[in-house]
């Protein structure tokens, strides 16, 4: 292990350890603001970890966390909040895998929106199956844990989350993911098996995402396909790890933050017009800083 | 007999509506790499004009629609002026502008959308106009949606010829192969880049305006019909013109047939199903060049 | 002006904005909520809902304020847009009850934001009437809190079923969409139908976001069944009536669900074309004298009409309020009792919850005749007599 990578998690687990006392020093709201930014943390940064890497523009995050969410529907019943967490993770992962093998070659728009079809496809199957054999669409949660439970449980995807990145960024994987990016074909002929680790990372970013699509489903009491496949889920996600540089880990991290604070600001305060400020804001951002809110990170952390 | 021509036709006409829904962006993204997210948003801003013109001055929508042509062409050259200007000339490569071009999408469409949520506020729209139907070959159709889709099918087959046998097609295309070899040639993409955008968002407003007749609208409709655009050019395959109608088409079709020989309740799974099926036998679309 | 004088203003009026609630005699009673202003919910909850609520506020201020156990204060509306987001709502409901402490809520707009809030309201104690929930599964969440004011699935299918047998209907077909709300009221209209002896030759359910039934519409037509129901939400409303108007389907009886009681729906395709089309309904300004009243007050606040089913459901959830609180005041566990144990005077009548269900209300039906949505069913609450057979399509 590296010293820079000892110190980033060094660092992560300071933050953590701070987080973690937040249910006892903040309201009910600020708690659940900061599960928002803690979900979205997680979500950008193992976005970032694949799609940044590598340049395929994945839009699968909203089925992924959309079939962990599924996973907590059905299994909530009879099994512990703490297994169906990790296990919403794996099924969204086997998922990844299975459909990673077939749609992997595809690359740019092609493959973004073919993803996008990919969660659709999901969530009509769902909303089908449920329909067809349970004769309802929609599952109701009932004794849903404490929102602390909630926030605890997040918290330690999310930060799961940004450590299994870094250490991918230091790591051969690492290394293959960003060769794919820059140049697959010249990847393969150094002898990475391009096959194999875009399949790789992609099941990794869907663990995180269907993890944290698990541990938020008993939020809403109700869960349907339209709210949990939500597409805004998987735009949002793009949207922010771009902001803070795909290409950087500190990026979407404080992308995921800002971004959230900042749109709930708005809300508040300009309950009208604050998705306009938001939009107009997005616009000058972007063309004025191309590069991410990661690009003002220089030299360690900027690679880190 | 009967039965398989009214499946046809049916399907048709809905293929029709989806490939008119896709003709702005595809000559947005195809030619120029342009991935604007807010198509939805512009197509949303035809179809309101137009039914302002219609319920408060009482414009025939029909006669409204050169005027929502020139409106959106010119919305498209401040816009285009205003945000993808820089984007164009700033990026260091093609995927570059594809990502930022769809930040800037976003951005777009948070803004455009809301200031429809505050003009005119969430509330449904609609107007009856041609709604009557007409009878063709035993099987009837509404007006309007035969409208919808001779547009789409005249629009596509006049963008086709366009680009194929004008000088401003050869340039068109030739910016599409390379912008820097265009640019050795004397192709003046300074001028050429904001006219394609603008007929990008003319042609969304056209499909809005034709939409508002057979659909109601609200501030919110362009996200669903920005996802149907999306699927029909990849379908197709990015930038062709061809390719675009065959896609909305072969959609059209497909629901319209599964719906009846399956279950209705399949139509999604099948549509989604067909189209993520040619993708993976054709990964760059049924018009692959 | 100078520097100083600047911030001698500024001083004054941060102690005025600090201090003056807790000095005034009344502090306003402050109602928060969160509705969806943008995103997919916004058509219906702007529609049916947040207009209600600003016209409310702005009423009973005029009359001097809202009574609290005979006290006059003011009101003040604490609303946030939720942007049709499940999470935004908890999120917005956890602040208003647990940050800011307002005194009453009023409840997010639709069946799914509304089973994302019960958790909370029933934390924190708030009584929520909604006006736009439907479901057996909410009610079985057994929320002391909670109150369903609008009719239930089965009361308004077992109307609909009612109405059909009284005149004599053998046959009916029916289209469901996918949903929550799609698939109760076909089950609670397939066990009415089946009790009332009528058969149901055909059965078909589409997805949401379809843009094409016809097919569907056909096959129907086919089987020439003496009704037809659709159980759709607004977007498939519209575009059924439109369809089966295009290959002429005209069954005896057209009912189709969500949205045929907005004013829009008869906007679109014209009074003449939806003359005789059935729907979910409650009342029209013929209804009662209270009702012409609301109407009239909503024509004049907002310059468009009110719909015809849930609009005058928040009405009276607001009524039922305002009630409640004249009673008993802001102690909200007497409030909750208050509402579950009282019987209240409303726009739609008498209402009265069993078990958070409002049991007052009676299913409905109604039908469009010349530009006015007709309640034709049950017959103690008809404002006119029923089309039957529905005339041609125009």
């Amino acid at each position: 292990m590296s010293r820079d990578l000892r110190r980033m998690l060094g660092l992560l687990l300071a933050a953590g350890v701070a987080l973690a006392t937040l249910p006892w020093l903040a309201s009910d709201f600020l708690l659940s603001l900061a599960l928002t930014c803690l979900m979205y943390v997680g979500l950008a940064v193992s976005w970032s970890m694949f799609s940044g890497a590598t340049n395929y523009l994945s839009l699968a995050t909203s089925a992924f966390f959309g079939i962990g969410a599924y996973v907590t529907a059905w299994g909530f019943e009879t099994l512990p909040y703490a297994v169906v967490v990790p296990l919403g993770g794996l099924v969204a992962a086997a998922f990844a895998a299975l459909v990673g093998a077939a749609v992997l070659h595809l690359r740019g728009a092609y493959f973004a929106v073919l993803t996008f079809g990919l969660g659709e496809l999901v969530r009509h199957a769902i909303t089908y199956g449920e329909k067809t054999y349970a004769k309802t669409v929609g599952r109701v949660i009932a004794d849903a844990p404490e929102t602390t439970t909630v926030y605890f449980t997040v918290l330690l995807v999310a930060f799961l989350a940004v450590a299994v990145c870094a250490a991918v960024r230091a790591s051969r994987f690492g290394l293959a993911l960003a060769g794919v990016g820059a140049d697959e074909e010249r990847a393969q002929t150094l002898g990475v098996n391009t096959r194999r680790t875009k399949i790789l990372g992609f099941t990794l970013a869907a663990f995180f995402a269907g993890a944290l699509g698990a541990a938020m489903a008993v939020r809403w009491t109700y869960i349907e396909p339209a709210s949990v496949f939500n597409p805004f889920i998987g735009f949002q996600t793009v949207l922010i790890a771009m902001i803070g540089g795909a290409q950087t880990l500190l990026g979407p991290v404080v992308s995921a933050v800002v971004f959230s604070l900042f749109s709930e600001l708005l809300r508040l305060q300009f309950p009208y017009a604050y998705l306009m400020l938001l939009g107009l804001l997005l616009i000058v951002l972007v063309l004025y800083l191309p590069g991410g809110i990661g690009s003002l990170f220089k030299g360690r952390w900027a690679r880190a | 007999m009967g039965l398989w021509f009214e499946l046809a036709a049916s399907g048709l006409i809905t293929g029709g509506i989806y490939a008119l829904v896709a003709l702005g962006l595809n000559l947005q993204y195809g030619l120029m790499r342009i991935m604007n997210i807010s198509h939805g948003e512009f197509l949303m801003l035809g179809a309101y004009l137009t039914w302002l013109a219609h319920t408060v001055f009482g414009i025939n929508p029909v006669v409204f629609l050169p005027v929502v042509a020139i409106v959106l062409f010119a919305v498209g050259l401040i816009v285009y002026r205003l945000c993808f200007r820089r984007i164009a000339r700033t990026s260091p490569s093609v995927e570059a502008i594809e990502a930022r071009s769809l930040l800037i999408g976003f951005g777009l469409m948070y803004l455009v959308q809301n200031a429809a949520y505050l003009i005119w506020g969430a509330d449904m729209r609609g107007y009856s106009f041609l709604s009557d139907p007409v009878e063709i070959a035993g099987a009837r159709f509404a007006g309007n949606s035969l409208l919808a889709f001779g547009f789409a099918v005249a629009a596509s087959f006049a963008m086709l010829a366009l680009l194929r046998w004008t000088m401003l097609g050869k340039a068109v295309r030739a910016m599409m192969q390379s912008p820097t070899g265009a640019q050795l040639v004397g192709i003046d993409t300074r001028v050429l880049h904001p006219m394609v955008f603008g007929a990008g968002l003319a042609l969304a407003g056209v499909a809005g305006a034709l939409l508002s007749m057979v659909y109601e609208i609200t501030p919110g409709m362009g996200e669903p019909y920005t996802v149907t655009a999306l699927i029909v050019i990849t379908l197709g395959g990015l930038g062709s013109a061809a390719g675009c109608l065959a896609g909305g088409l072969l959609l059209g079709l497909v629901e319209a047939f599964g719906m009846h020989f399956t279950s209705p309740s399949l139509k999604m799974l099948l549509s989604y199903g067909v189209f993520i099926g040619v993708l993976l036998a054709r990964p760059k679309g049924l018009f692959a060049r | 002006m100078n520097p100083k004088s600047g911030i001698k203003v500024l001083a004054a009026a941060l102690f005025a904005a600090v201090l003056a609630p807790a000095l005034a005699q009344d502090a306003p009673v402050r109602i928060g909520y969160a509705i969806a202003r943008t995103g997919p919910w916004a058509a219906g909850a702007q529609v049916t809902q947040e207009p209600n609520y600003i016209m409310w506020a702005e009423q009973v201020n005029a009359a001097g304020g809202l009574s609290v156990k005979g006290k006059k204060r003011k009101v003040e509306l604490v609303g946030f847009d939720d942007r049709s987001e499940a999470e935004t709502v908890v999120r917005t409901y956890e602040k208003l009850m647990g940050s800011d402490k307002v005194d009453l809520i009023l409840p997010p707009w639709g069946t799914g934001a509304n089973f994302a809030v019960m958790p909370v309201v029933q934390k924190f104690g708030y009584p929520m009437i909604s006006p736009t929930a439907t479901g057996r599964k909410l009610l079985q969440m057994k929320n002391p809190y909670f109150f369903a004011i609008l009719q239930q699935p089965d009361q308004m299918m077992n109307a609909l079923a009612e109405f059909l047998k009284a005149r004599n209907t053998k046959t009916a077909a029916m289209v469901h969409v996918d949903e929550l709300f799609g698939l109760e009221q076909a089950s609670a209209l397939e066990a009415a139908f089946k009790e009332k002896g009528i058969q149901l030759v055909e059965k078909k359910s589409y997805p949401m976001g379809v843009k094409d039934l016809k097919p569907v519409l056909n096959d129907i037509k086919s089987k020439n069944p003496d009704a037809f129901v659709a159980l759709s939400y607004p977007p498939d409303t519209f575009l059924i009536t439109a369809q089966a108007r295009e290959i002429g389907f005209n069954p005896k009886a057209f009912y189709a669900s969500v949205g045929t009681a907005f004013p829009v729906y008869r906007d679109k395709f014209s009074a003449g074309t939806v003359e005789g089309v059935m729907g979910l309904g409650t009342l029209n300004p013929k209804s009662s004298p209270a009702a012409k009243a609301y109407f009239a007050a909503h024509k004049a606040r907002h310059n468009k009409e009110p719909d015809r089913w849930a609009s005058a459901h928040s009405w009276a959830a607001l009524q039922v309020m305002e009630q409640a609180v004249a009673k008993v005041g802001l102690e909200r566990k007497a409030l909750r009792d208050a509402i579950a144990s009282g019987e209240f005077d409303t726009v739609i009548g008498k209402v009265r919850f069993k078990n958070g269900e409002n049991v007052a209300t009676p299913g409905v039906v109604s039908q469009w005749q010349s530009g006015e949505f007709e309640v034709v069913w049950p017959p103690d609450r008809a404002t006119a007599p029923a089309f039957f057979p529905k005339p041609n399509w125009k």
